[in-house]
C-alpha cells in the first residue's frame, strides 16, 4: 500500500505543476474584480471584527480578547435591545408585507386611474428616511400633529398625548413610519412577480373549476413564493439594521423602550465612544442575521422553480 | 357530449368590432377547425365558447343550454392552450387531476381517471415529473391529458401544436385525430395552418377579418371555394389568380393581360367584356405541346416526389405542380394547358365565386 501511494505521488507531481500554470491563469483575469471586492467588502469587515477584540479609550486601544463578548452576556440593555429589535422587525415586516401584497394585488387589476395610484404608492420610497422620520415625529406630536387628536376622537386613546413619549407605545411610532416607508418595496417587487404569471394559467384554473381564492392559493402564491422568500429575507435584514427612523423619532427612548440593536451600536460608538463594544454588538447582529439568511435560503431552495 | 350553437355572436373591444355576427352550428361529436390568418378572431371566438371572453352580442349554446352568462367551470368544456398552461409547481398527475380535486372527487376516482388518461397518452412513466422536466411534446400531451380527465362535453383547442417542431406536429396531428375517433367528443380546434385544418377537420370554418368566409368539408372548400380569400388560403402551393376579360365567340374565352386566351367552361352568367379573375390550381395546369398558354420557365423546385416550377406569363408568375420530374429547366419556353372544368372564376370586385 505504501508502495502504491508513493508511486501515485511521483506520477502526480509533474502533472500537478503543469496544471497549476493553467489553474492560475483565470485568477489573473479575475484579479481586478477580486482585489476590488476584498478592498471594498472584506477589509472593512475584518477591521470591524478586529475592533471587537479591543478596548478603546481616549488615545489608545488594547487587546482584550473575548472580553467585550463576555461583557455582552451580562448587559441587560443589550438583552432589551435584542427583544426590541425582534419586535420592531417582525411588526414592521408583517405590516409592510401584507399591505404591500394587498396593494400589488389591487394594482394588478385594471381600473381607472391605476397609473396615478401606482405613482402615488411608490412615492414614500423617494422620500429620504431622515425626512420621513421627522415628519412622522411631528404627526405624532399633539401640539403640531393631528394624529393624537384623531386617535383620541376614535376612542383609541384616553387623552391626546404623544405615543412616542409613552414607553409602552413608543415603538409603534417608528413602526408606523417604517411600514409607510417600506410598503412600496413589497408592492413593486410583488407586482412585478404577479405580472410575470401567464394569464393563461389563471384561465386554465378557472376552467378547471378553481374559485378566486383557490386561484390565489394554488396558482398565484406558488408563483410568488420564491420572490416572497427573497424579498422577506432582504427586507428583514434591512429593517433589523435600520436605525435612521428610530433615531430621528425617539433616539431609542423613552427609557430604552425603542432602543434596538443598531441604535445601541450607534450610541455605544459615537456617544459613549466605546468603539470596541459597539463592534462586538455589531458582530453579534451580523451572526444572527447570517444564521437567519441561511435558514431562509434553505427554505427557498425547496420552493418552485418555474419553467 | 353536446352540440355547440353560435347565433349572431359579436365581439367588440371598445369601438373595434373584431367579430361580426358569427353564426355557426357544430354538431354533436363533430371535429370542427376554425382556420384563418393571424388576428382574424379565431381565438376570440373560441374563448367566448369557453367563457373566458364575454360576448358583446348574440347567443352561445352548448347543447340546449344558453351559456352566455355561465362561468367557464360550469360550461363543461376543457381547453388546451397554445402555451399548454400547465401548473409549474404540480407534477403531471396533479396537473391532470386538478379539476377533479377541485370537484372534491374521491382520491381513488381521481387516480383511476388520471391513470386511464396517462395510459392513453403514453404518459404513465412521467406522472411524478414536473412540467419543466418534460419535453415540448410531452407537455403537449399532459395538456391533452388534463382535458381528457375532465371528460367534458366539448374540447376546445387553441393552436395546440404551434409550439412543436414540424415533425412532432405531424405526429401529434394524427394522434389528436385518432383520439377524437375513440372519444367522439365534440371538438373545436383553432389553427392558422390550413394543412392542419385539411387533415384533421370533419368541417372547416374559414375566417377572415372577424367574418366567416365559408364553412364546409375540407375537400368541398378545396373544390368549390366561395371566394378568392378561401381559394387562396386553402391549398398549398396556393391557387394562381390571373386577371382577364371575357370574350364571347363560338365559345367564351378569358383573355389575359398579354392577349393569350383560355377556354372557359360553358353555361356561366358572363357577358363579353366582363372583367373576371381566373383561379387555377397549380396541379390543374399541365405541360402540353398544343397548350393555349405560352411562357418562360423562371424557377424550378424539385421535391423528388413532385416538382413545382414557375412560368412567367402575362407579367405574372404562374405556379405549376407536376408529379415526378417535370423535365424543364429555367429559360425553357413551354406551352401549358388547363381543362376548362378545373377553372375557378371570381368577380374581381367582390372576390366572390362566379357559378
Ligand atoms: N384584449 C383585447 N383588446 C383589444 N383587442 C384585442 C384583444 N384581444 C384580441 N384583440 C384583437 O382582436 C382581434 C382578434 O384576435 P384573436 O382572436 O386573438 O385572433 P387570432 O386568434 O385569430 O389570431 C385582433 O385584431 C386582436 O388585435
Ligand atoms: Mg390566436
Amino acid at each position: 500500500m505504501t508502495y502504491a501511494v508513493s508511486e501515485i505521488r511521483s506520477v502526480g507531481k509533474p502533472h500537478r505543476k503543469r496544471l497549476s500554470h493553467v489553474a492560475i491563469e483565470p485568477w489573473l483575469y479575475l484579479s481586478p474584480a477580486i482585489i476590488l471586492l476584498v478592498v471594498v467588502l472584506l477589509v472593512p469587515l475584518v477591521i470591524g471584527i478586529s475592533y471587537s477584540f479591543r478596548k478603546f479609550s481616549a488615545f489608545k486601544s488594547e487587546y482584550v480578547g473575548l472580553g467585550q463578548y463576555q461583557a455582552m452576556l451580562s448587559d441587560q440593555v443589550l438583552g432589551q435591545a435584542l427583544v426590541n429589535t425582534l419586535w420592531w422587525t417582525v411588526a414592521s415586516l408583517f405590516f409592510q408585507f401584507f399591505l404591500g401584497l394587498g396593494l400589488a394585488l389591487l394594482l394588478d387589476k385594471p381600473f381607472r386611474g391605476r397609473k396615478l395610484v401606482q405613482a402615488l404608492v411608490f412615492l414614500p420610497w423617494a422620500v429620504p428616511s431622515f425626512l420621513s422620520g421627522l415628519t412622522w415625529a411631528w404627526l405624532f406630536n399633539p401640539i403640531i400633529g393631528p394624529l393624537p387628536h384623531w386617535l383620541f376622537a376614535l376612542g383609541l386613546k384616553a387623552e391626546p398625548t404623544n405615543v412616542l413619549s409613552d414607553p409602552s407605545t413608543a415603538m409603534w411610532g417608528p413602526i408606523v413610519a417604517n411600514v409607510w416607508f417600506g410598503i412600496p418595496f413589497f408592492a413593486i417587487t410583488l407586482l412585478a412577480a404577479l405580472k410575470s404569471i401567464p394569464s393563461e394559467l389563471h384561465e386554465a384554473a378557472a376552467i378547471d373549476g378553481a374559485s378566486p381564492w383557490q386561484r390565489f392559493t394554488k396558482v398565484t402564491l406558488p408563483f410568488l413564493a420564491p420572490t416572497i422568500a427573497i424579498t422577506v429575507m432582504l427586507r428583514t435584514i434591512w429593517i433589523a439594521t435600520f436605525a435612521d427612523l428610530i433615531f430621528v423619532m425617539t433616539e431609542g427612548g423613552p427609557a430604552g423602550s425603542t432602543n434596538t440593536v443598531p441604535v445601541y451600536i450607534y450610541v455605544s460608538a459615537f456617544k459613549s465612544l466605546d468603539k470596541g463594544y459597539a463592534s462586538a454588538v455589531a458582530v453579534l447582529l451580523l451572526v444572527l442575521l447570517i444564521a437567519y439568511a441561511i435558514a431562509l435560503i434553505g427554505i427557498r431552495r425547496t420552493l418552485v422553480r418555474h419553467v | 357530449m353536446a352540440s355547440v350553437t353560435l347565433e349572431k355572436v359579436r365581439k367588440d373591444y371598445g369601438a373595434v368590432r373584431v367579430l361580426h355576427a358569427v353564426d355557426l352550428e357544430i354538431a354533436d361529436g363533430e371535429f370542427v377547425v376554425l382556420v384563418g390568418p393571424s388576428g382574424c378572431g379565431k381565438s376570440t371566438l373560441l374563448r367566448m365558447i369557453a367563457g373566458l371572453e364575454e360576448a358583446s352580442g348574440g347567443e352561445i349554446r352548448i347543447g340546449e343550454r344558453l351559456v352566455n352568462d355561465v362561468a367557464p367551470k360550469d360550461r363543461d368544456i376543457a381547453m388546451v392552450f397554445q402555451s399548454y398552461a400547465l401548473y409549474p409547481h404540480m407534477d403531471v398527475s396533479k396537473n391532470m387531476g386538478f379539476s377533479l380535486l377541485l370537484k372534491k372527487a374521491e382520491k381513488t376516482t381521481i387516480d383511476a381517471r388520471v391513470d386511464g388518461a396517462a395510459k392513453r397518452l403514453g404518459l404513465d412513466t412521467l406522472l411524478q415529473r414536473l412540467p419543466r422536466q418534460l419535453s415540448g411534446g410531452q407537455r403537449q400531451r399532459v395538456a391533452m391529458g388534463r382535458a381528457i380527465v375532465r371528460d367534458p362535453k366539448v374540447f376546445l383547442f387553441d393552436e395546440p401544436l404551434s409550439n412543436l417542431d414540424a415533425k412532432l406536429r405531424v405526429h401529434m396531428r394524427a394522434e389528436i385525430k385518432a383520439l377524437h375517433q375513440q372519444l367522439k367528443t365534440t371538438s373545436v380546434y383553432v389553427t392558422h395552418d390550413q394543412i392542419e385544418a385539411m387533415t384533421m377537420a370533419d368541417r372547416i370554418v374559414v375566417m377572415h377579418d372577424g367574418l366567416i368566409q365559408q364553412v364546409g368539408a375540407p375537400l368541398d372548400l378545396y373544390d368549390r371555394p366561395a371566394n378568392m380569400f378561401v381559394a387562396g388560403f386553402i391549398g398549398s402551393p396556393g391557387m394562381n389568380f390571373l386577371p382577364a376579360t371575357v370574350r364571347k365567340g363560338g365559345a367564351s374565352e378569358a383573355v389575359l393581360a398579354d392577349g393569350q386566351a383560355l377556354l372557359l367552361p360553358e353555361g356561366l352568367p358572363l357577358k363579353g367584356g366582363d372583367a373576371i379573375t381566373v383561379g387555377l390550381r397549380p396541379e390543374h395546369i399541365r405541360l402540353a405541346d398544343d397548350g393555349a398558354l405560352k411562357g418562360e420557365v423562371v424557377v424550378v423546385e424539385p421535391l423528388g416526389l413532385s416538382t413545382q416550377f414557375y412560368v412567367k406569363l402575362a407579367s405574372q408568375q404562374l405556379c405549376v405542380f407536376a408529379m415526378g420530374r417535370a423535365g424543364v429547366k429555367p429559360g425553357d419556353v413551354v406551352r401549358l394547358a388547363a381543362d376548362p372544368a378545373s377553372l375557378h372564376l371570381f368577380d374581381p370586385k367582390s372576390g366572390d365565386r362566379i357559378g
